[in-house]
């Protein structure tokens, strides 16, 4: 042993080598050089995980908001302009068009990302009632825009009033400088916790209520409000209420996630100007906006600031029947006193159903003991009264007044020529007044298997029978009880809301939850209109719901038989379709989508087409696979174009001279070589010798035993695919060959008909690490190539690669784990490289395959001791957004390389 | 290259921001300064040597990127990373044109800041060097 050592020694030193005087400059050259190869590396990785972060959300199955367009693609312009700029560094002058390049895609980008369309401004800040018609939802919102058009346009009695205008909110914000503010700490808050969101909302909310009102809107408000007094006398109280422009965006129903104030005495009206205003930063307002795509800054806060009616009875009709696009009578819900106890869910209303065809008649009214109204206290305020005697049973509504109501909802439907969704009052005297009215959105009717699963149930599966549907369809789920906000911020993923009260505030559970089910409430609250839109199942007036199931129980809630079982029941969940995605078609969606559309398609596959140049980027990640490839070659080039013989290319001998070779980069050797060979003692490269461990760890078993067919098709693919007789198509193609340093390795192998290419930077430094896989080419026809990717992307999926296929080319990345994590996995493919090389052969024989899966399964949790991976990558990627499941088929033309 | 050797200016507005990130880079070996705006920040740097100067980019008075402009000027081989609250694509890409090492987001994960002060500050090191042979 020692003998031979000498022997090797001495072959090492024997060789002359030309040193040139320089040799000092040219090694600082050089560690300049991998630093800023480095850098480009880290920063590659980085882009490349970002853009499949993008590509992800593009799914459109999780929410996000425009400040995570914004961030990521600011942190992959930032990234690539490193990666161009390493590049410049590397070779001085030879890639300057990039630049050019970059700042054509950049401008392309920006007008998708740019912050804050503001209005016009300059406009009215204050705008009386009488002047406002539905052409004006721009400067007063929609909400106000129709109480004009009621009010001027149909003659239908509405309390008069003012709006206090867009601009006059853009005034405000402006006024106070808050929009940086409020932008700084949104992007500072990871919105998918939601205990944190829940402070974020908190803390913004606080910093609007405490903000100032500009000297020129407290005037116009202050004598708009002297007008009214004039008109009304001069106690008169108002009610304030939010009336927001981008409220209905693409089938949004925004079903008063803002704050109303209702009674409010004249001293007070600029406190709850504010108070409203803030409430677009409310817990259930974000939550709806991430949630449906809906973008911060085109939200601008009118307020309508109109006479308080003292409601006798009030409440919501509806056009038609909002759970059965196929009912088309007229739905009236009516309670004592102020409308707004329907609306926030706290009561159960009376129902009132009238047909729409012919003379109208009443098809069906429910009159259920109603315990409570909320009635004005006399100087401010509204409370709720306990209800004694014949109010508890007697009908809020007359027949005749639903009568007229009726009447008005239909009629109001043929003048928009939409369903409608009214809020109404009856006033002291009498007389009916319209608060609001905007478009109702109608569900598909229930499935038409109605009854329980053939074969029926025990009965004693049914929890429950009763109540009412407001959201059709069926889901199971563990019961989740919610009594306080608390309650409402934990509430688990695919959970069945469980609450006494239909209250407007459990409506940022409907992202997560299953189904709800409640005691009290009506189809024309809040939680019902936004369950409806989510697709949410709920089942409301379920008596004792709370009492009757327990926290943690599994159940299933059919919402189109109003009844709950115990358990879930598979003939009744099965049939349902996965919820749609609710981002697509969002404003937020469309931004991401349009600047994706130049970001993260890639165009230049082959590094050796003719094609492959900086003129032909036309992404961002064109310009990172083109600067990764050029990069690579330029560090390739260096030791050899500079006669450097200690950076240029070693052979690897172990035993004996192998072909194999090495290029240190930086510190990959223990001491240097200057000669012709290296030896694996004097590698240290953490990666390297992983895969190194994995290349040599068990003898290859030679190639496979090759079915007629599969020789026949290699003969064929040999004599007809060009790639595969080039000898040499790059300067390194025929060759295995490492590039190295203490942290890093690329290797580059060909065996015969197949090339791979690992890359892969390991150290402490776990957010850095990663390792990129591709494997193409392969000698068999491509229906048995493709099947080796996919036998190959079965197994990487298994330890928790993510794995994209196009065409033939496998690629598969992993990223943020632990050193001894990464090293396992350069272990796995090490193996995987040696051992599935002419696997092409006997794709077509499906026992084969099953045996060499066994067998590779078996020498990699033998041999190296790797456990599968637990679930998919996204629970290991660190990012938030889930990437396509392991083993996955991008179908897009061109989606994420490593590179 | 020592931890030790590093020597970091923070410069930010934001006082809770600014405190927060002193302590924690001061527990991972980092000398740290501090600076609440760009023209303390200059103030500072003609005091004593740093290596990085982490910029927040939105402050009244002096901004960032006028910061940057001005230590880059005066201290060339000083690296300054970038750390803004605002996603700005634009600013970003001015930043680095104008020498930026890097442009950060908030919130920023302590660990990753620190890999990217390693970063720069090696790039720093391997640049003196090169001027170093240049000079002798």
């Amino acid at each position: 042993m020692g003998r031979l050592k000498a022997c090797i020694q001495s072959l090492f030193s024997k060789k002359e080598e030309e040193v040139p005087a320089n040799v000092e400059e040219l090694r600082n050259a050089f560690r300049a050089r991998y630093h800023h190869f480095k850098l480009l590396l880290s920063a590659n990785n980085k882009a490349l995980e970002i853009m499949q972060e993008m590509e992800a959300a593009l799914t459109g199955t999780e929410p996000f908001g425009m400040t995570f367009v914004r961030s990521r693609v600011t942190m992959v312009a930032a990234n690539v302009w490193q990666i161009t700029q390493h590049l410049n560094e590397l070779a001085p002058g030879k890639y300057e068009g990039l630049y050019e390049r970059f700042k054509e895609i950049q401008q392309k980008i920006n007008p998708f990302i740019r912050a804050g369309q503001e209005g016009p401004g300059g406009g009215a800040l204050v705008i009386p009632l009488t002047a406002v018609n539905k052409e004006m939802a721009d400067q007063v919102g929609s909400k106000m825009a129709s109480l004009g058009e009621l009010r001027n346009r149909l003659h239908v009695r509405v309390p008069d009033g003012f709006v206090v205008t867009a601009d006059a909110y853009r005034r405000f914000i402006a006024h106070n400088e808050l929009q940086a503010e409020i932008d700084r700490r949104i992007q500072a808050t990871p919105v998918e916790h939601p205990q944190r969101l829940y402070h974020l909302s908190a803390d913004l909310q606080q910093l609007i209520i405490r903000s100032h009102i500009p000297p020129d809107l407290e005037s116009a408000v202050t004598w708009a409000y002297q007008d009214m007094k004039a008109a009304e006398g001069e106690d008169v109280k108002v009610a304030m209420r939010s009336s927001a422009l981008g409220e209905d965006v693409a089938g949004t129903s925004f079903a008063g996630q803002y704050r109303s104030e209702l009674n409010v005495s004249g001293e007070n009206i600029f406190q709850a100007y504010k108070e409203i205003v803030a409430s677009k930063y409310s817990l259930p307002a974000m939550t709806y906006r991430l949630n449906r795509g809906l973008r911060d800054e085109d939200v601008a806060m009118c307020v309508g600031c109109v006479k308080m009616v003292e409601a006798v009875s009030g409440g919501v009709a509806y056009s038609r029947n909002p759970v059965n696009i196929r009912d088309d009578a007229v739905y009236i819900n009516s309670a004592w006193g102020l409308p707004k106890s329907v609306v926030d869910g706290t009561v159960s209303p009376d129902l009132f159903v009238i047909s729409r065809e012919g003379p109208r008649r009443m098809i069906k009214t429910e009159i259920p003991i109603k315990t409570h109204k909320l009635i004005s206290f006399p100087k401010e305020g509204v409370r709720r009264l306990p209800l004694k005697g014949d109010e508890r049973t007697a009908p809020s509504l007359q027949d005749p007044q639903a009568m007229e109501l009726a009447e008005m909802a239909v009629r109001l439907e043929a003048y928009y020529g939409l369903p409608q969704d009214i809020e109404w009052a009856i006033d002291k005297t009498g007389a009916m007044v319209l608060l609001q009215c905007r478009p109702l959105r109608q569900k598909e009717p229930p499935h038409s298997s109605k009854s329980p699963p053939v074969g029926g149930l025990p009965s004693d599966a049914v929890v429950y029978q009763g109540g009412f549907s407001v959201s059709p369809g069926v889901a199971a789920g563990k019961v989740f009880m919610v009594k306080k906000d608390m309650d409402a911020l934990k509430f688990p993923q695919g959970a069945i809301l469980v609450a006494e009260q239909a209250l407007p505030r459990w409506a940022t559970t409907l992202n997560r939850a299953a189904a709800v089910i409640v005691e009290q409430g009506s189809m024309a609250g809040h939680l019902a209109n936004v369950a409806r839109e989510f697709d949410v199942p709920a089942l409301f007036g379920v008596e004792g719901a709370t009492h009757r199931l327990e926290a943690d129980q599994l159940i299933t809630v059919d919402a189109d038989a109003n009844t709950i079982y115990r358990g879930r029941v598979e003939a009744l969940t099965a049939a349902r379709e996965p919820p749609k995605p609710l981002m697509r078609e969002s404003p937020v969606y469309e931004a991401l989508s349009r600047v994706a559309r130049y970001i993260t398609p890639l165009h230049l596959l082959d590094p050796d087409a003719v094609g492959f140049r900086p003129e032909n980027c036309k992404t961002f990640h064109d310009i990172t696979r083109y600067c990764h490839e050029k990069a690579v070659q330029e560090m390739f080039q260096f030791g050899k174009a500079h006669k450097f013989p200690e950076r240029s290319s070693k052979q690897l001998f172990c035993d004996v001279p192998m072909q194999w070779l090495v290029l240190n980069l930086d510190d990959g050797f223990k001491e240097e070589v200057r000669g012709k060979y290296v030896t694996l003692e004097n590698i240290v490269s953490i990666p390297m010798l992983a895969l190194w461990e994995g290349i040599v760890a068990t003898p290859w078993e030679g190639p496979p035993p090759v079915d007629g067919k599969g020789f026949l098709s290699v003969m064929f693919e040999a004599t007809t695919n060009r790639a595969l007789n080039t000898g040499v198509r790059t300067p390194y193609a025929n060759r295995n060959y490492f590039m190295i340093s203490k942290h890093y390795v690329s290797l580059n192998s060909r065996f015969g008909f197949h090339f791979s290419t690992v890359e892969a930077m390991v150290s402490e430094r776990a957010a850095e690490n990663y390792i990129n896989l591709q494997f193409k080419g392969g000698a068999a026809d491509f229906d048995r190539r493709l099947k080796r990717v996919y036998f190959i992307s079965a197994i990487l999926g298994r330890y928790g690669f993510r794995v994209d296929i196009r065409s033939d080319t496998l690629i598969a990345r992993l990223e943020n784990r632990e050193q001894d994590f990464m090293e396992a996995r350069l272990r796995l493919l090490g193996y995987l490289i040696i051992h599935t090389r002419q696997l092409d052969m006997v794709m077509a024989n499906d026992a084969r395959v099953d045996y060499y899966r066994q067998k590779v399964i078996k020498d990699i949790e033998g041999v190296f001791n790797v456990a599968p991976s637990s679930g998919t990558s996204t629970q290991e990627a660190k990012t938030s957004y889930p990437s396509q499941p392991v083993g996955s088929i991008s179908d897009k033309g061109a989606s994420l390389r490593g590179c | 290259m020592s931890l030790n050797a590093l020597r970091v200016l923070l410069v930010d507005d934001e006082a809770d921001f600014l405190e927060t990130l002193e302590k924690r880079l001061k527990k991972r070996n980092v000398g740290v300064s501090c600076a609440a705006s760009g023209q303390e920040a200059l103030a500072q740097l003609e005091k004593g040597p740093v290596d990085v100067v982490v910029l927040d980019v939105k402050m009244p008075g002096m901004d960032g990127l006028q910061a940057l402009r001005e230590i880059k000027r005066r201290y060339p081989l000083i690296e300054v990373i970038m750390l803004s609250g605002h996603a700005n694509v634009e600013v970003a890409i001015e930043g680095m044109e104008l020498g930026a090492f890097d442009y950060l987001m908030k919130p920023m994960d302590i660990d990753q800041l620190l890999y990217k002060l390693q970063d720069a500050h090696k790039k720093k090191t391997i640049h003196e060097e090169k001027i170093k042979n240049m000079a002798g």
